[in-house]
């Protein structure tokens, strides 16, 4: 054909370039179902060949190399395998050429070879995907016409790139031959190495998104932070404790609602006073928490008249030596309060409503105290300040302390009672009398004491006061509460007594386990199984069917009795 | 399992056994010993049989002095006459 002898000194490019020109898909299955014979010789050939020289220049191989397989199908392919084939050639365009050039052919190339013959399809599948760029003419209007247009325009140019590196895409090229998928495996191969990173990018986040852990506040620590900030703003101080922002702003109203009634709480206005010093220390960091200093201002200022109230009230109400402890008591707190504000660590704000309306009420009973008691209170003050220490702080902790009194998450409450209350009665001891001590203690000893047992008891009293309600059901009467607690308490011993039974009548029996007819026997010594009715039309009278069904073996299909006997 | 019961008396009653409250009465009150399965539902029937009684007896005790409420009174007498009850039965 005139296409040898123009090809015999053919340049890659003008190889390359027929072979896009003759671009025909069918032609190789055509060709090859009628000279399969012949091509699988020519393709052997050039297998041969192709292992002898890879140099991509040569005029007889060149045009069968470069062509694809349906080049091969071309007559020319019997002499013209000599030197180089067209495998080796296509395979160094394959290198040179941008990988995604290749891969998109190759994707094309694949299907269409794929049907073909055996022999030549593998060869041509690994040919193809050296061919990548010239059969894209070829599998590909089939499949991806589009591709081809940019591919031919990408080989074209690769071309001119494609003598001068042939070693730079070996490796690339390696590959896509020998997958089947070439190009979709060499596309896959750039995205391969551009997706491990992602993942692994991915994958950090996602093992970094570790849960915040919660640290406990720890109160000595913080307290000493609250220390060393001098400056310590409402808002910081405030802040830093999250968890407990939300308990304190529920106390701030309940404190207010509290502070109004100061006419019959003067008493416990003293009891205040001492529990508020005990207290204002521990609650003081985790009140603090809770944003909101102007309800602390309030509170405090509202506070601060309840004291100058109670102040006068109670050094003329008490008399006796009732009077000089719980003027004590009070006087400390006046103390501390004005050495808090003196310190100036006390929030700004505070400070200055504190200031404002303090000194009018605290100066008062300072005016009393400050002389006596004076070196007594520092004392106190400062044997306290290091348990407590939040008073540094606050204000925010005086008030607290009101808010502790009317109420307070009781989880608090009892760390920061036994807390103070342990390390204050005995600085306290000796400027605090046992008097002032004692009704907060008692005071406050049913919370702590309530939340140790509390497991024990709530689930208790919750199942007594489930029969105590099937008593009033069955009573068909209005109850008294009263009544209905006599009846849990006529119940936790009749539980007792039934115990005590069951363990006597196992132990008759020889047994550790109690059995139903433990119990059986037990309720016919009640009275209640008699010979006329049975322990059975008890269950079924009293009790819900499911319990029934578990009690009474009932005969079921098959032959079986539930429960097993 | 019914979770209560509406009654006629407007009131809802749990019929569900507290099995679990049962069960750990009974271990706190004898950690050497062992339940059944289906025991602890006697016990059950058993303590709704004594409220029962118990609640019979303290009405009754209400209507005789004609107080429409039942008083504490009534129900510590008919504690009484229960737990005396069940102890001479018992002998």
């Amino acid at each position: 054909m005139a296409d040898h002898s123009t090809h015999r000194e053919p340049t890659p490019r003008t190889l390359l370039r027929r072979v896009l020109d003759t671009a025909d898909p069918r032609t190789p299955r055509r060709r090859r179902s009628a000279r399969v014979g012949a091509q699988r010789a020519l393709l052997e050939t050039p297998s041969s060949r192709r292992l002898r020289s890879q140099t991509k220049m040569t005029a007889g191989g060149n045009p069968h190399g470069t062509k694809s397989s349906g080049r091969l199908v071309h007559a020319q392919a019997s002499g013209h395998l000599e030197e180089q084939t067209p495998r080796t050639l296509l395979k160094n365009i394959l290198l040179t050429a941008p990988e995604s050039s290749i891969l998109k052919p190759k994707s094309v190339v694949k299907p269409v070879p794929a049907p073909q013959v055996v022999p030549p399809s593998r060869r041509e599948s690994s040919r193809g995907s050296p061919e990548l760029q010239l059969p894209e003419p070829e599998p590909p209007t089939t499949l991806v016409p589009a591709l081809l247009a940019p591919g031919r325009r990408k080989q074209r140019l690769r071309l001119s790139v494609f003598q001068q590196g042939v070693d730079q895409e070996l490796p690339v090229s390696q590959e896509p031959r020998g997958n089947a998928d070439a190009s979709s495996l060499t596309s896959s191969l750039n995205l391969t190495f551009a997706t491990p990173l992602q993942p692994q990018s991915v994958q950090r986040p996602g093992l970094a998104r570790r849960p915040a852990t919660r640290r406990a506040v720890d109160l000595g620590a913080f307290l000493q932070d609250l220390r060393d900030t001098s400056l310590a703003s409402p808002n910081i101080v405030l802040e830093e404790t999250q968890p407990f922002s939300q308990p304190l702003v529920g106390r701030s109203p309940g404190m207010r609602l509290s502070l109004p009634l100061p006419s019959h709480m003067r008493a416990k206005d003293t009891e205040r006073a001492t529990s508020r010093k005990t207290r204002s220390s521990g609650p003081a960091p985790r009140n603090s928490s809770p944003g909101k200093p102007a309800q602390f201002l309030a509170g405090k200022a509202e506070e601060v008249n309840a004291l100058a109230l109670g102040f006068p009230n109670t050094s003329s109400s008490i008399s006796g030596p009732g009077v000089e402890p719980l003027q004590d008591g009070v006087g400390e707190e006046a103390e501390k309060r004005m050495e808090e504000e003196e310190k100036g660590l006390s929030l700004s704000e505070v400070k200055e409503a504190t200031g404002a309306r303090g000194p009018s009420g605290v100066e008062e009973p300072e005016g009393y105290m400050e002389v006596t008691e004076a070196e007594g209170s520092l004392g106190a003050v400062e044997a306290e300040e290091p348990e407590g220490s939040s008073e540094d702080e606050e204000t925010s902790g005086r008030t607290a302390s009101p808010e502790l009194v009317s109420s307070t998450p009781e989880f608090l409450q009892p760390k920061q009672l036994h807390q103070l209350l342990e390390p204050a009665p005995p600085p306290g001891a000796a400027i605090l009398s046992s008097e002032p001590l004692e009704p907060v203690s008692a005071r406050l000893h049913p919370r702590p004491r309530a939340i140790g047992p509390r497991p024990r008891q709530d689930p208790y009293k919750t199942g007594l006061s489930h029969y105590a309600k099937l008593f009033s059901f069955y009573a068909k009467m209005p109850m008294e509460k009263k009544a209905l607690e006599i009846v849990e308490k006529c119940l936790d011993k009749y539980f007792r007594h039934l115990c005590d039974d069951l363990e006597a009548f196992a132990a008759h029996a020889g047994r550790r386990t109690i059995k139903p007819e433990d119990l059986e026997l037990l309720m016919r010594r009640q009275g209640l199984v008699t010979d006329q009715v049975s322990l059975h039309v008890l269950v079924e009278r009293n009790l819900p069917l499911e319990y029934r069904q578990l009690l009474i073996p009932c005969a079921f299909s098959g032959n079986s009795v539930f429960p097993a006997q | 399992m019914a979770l209560s019961t509406t009654v006629s008396q407007k009131k809802q009653i749990k019929r569900r056994a507290p099995r679990g409250f049962l069960k750990r009465v009974f271990k706190l009150q004898k950690p050497h010993l062992r339940l059944e399965k289906s025991s602890d539902l006697l016990v059950h029937l058993s303590c709704l049989l004594f409220v029962h009684r118990l609640a019979e007896e303290s009405r009754t005790n209400a209507c005789e002095n004609k107080c429409g409420i039942i008083n504490k009174e009534h129900v510590l007498a008919a504690a009484k006459l229960t737990s005396c009850r069940e102890g001479h039965k018992e002998e």
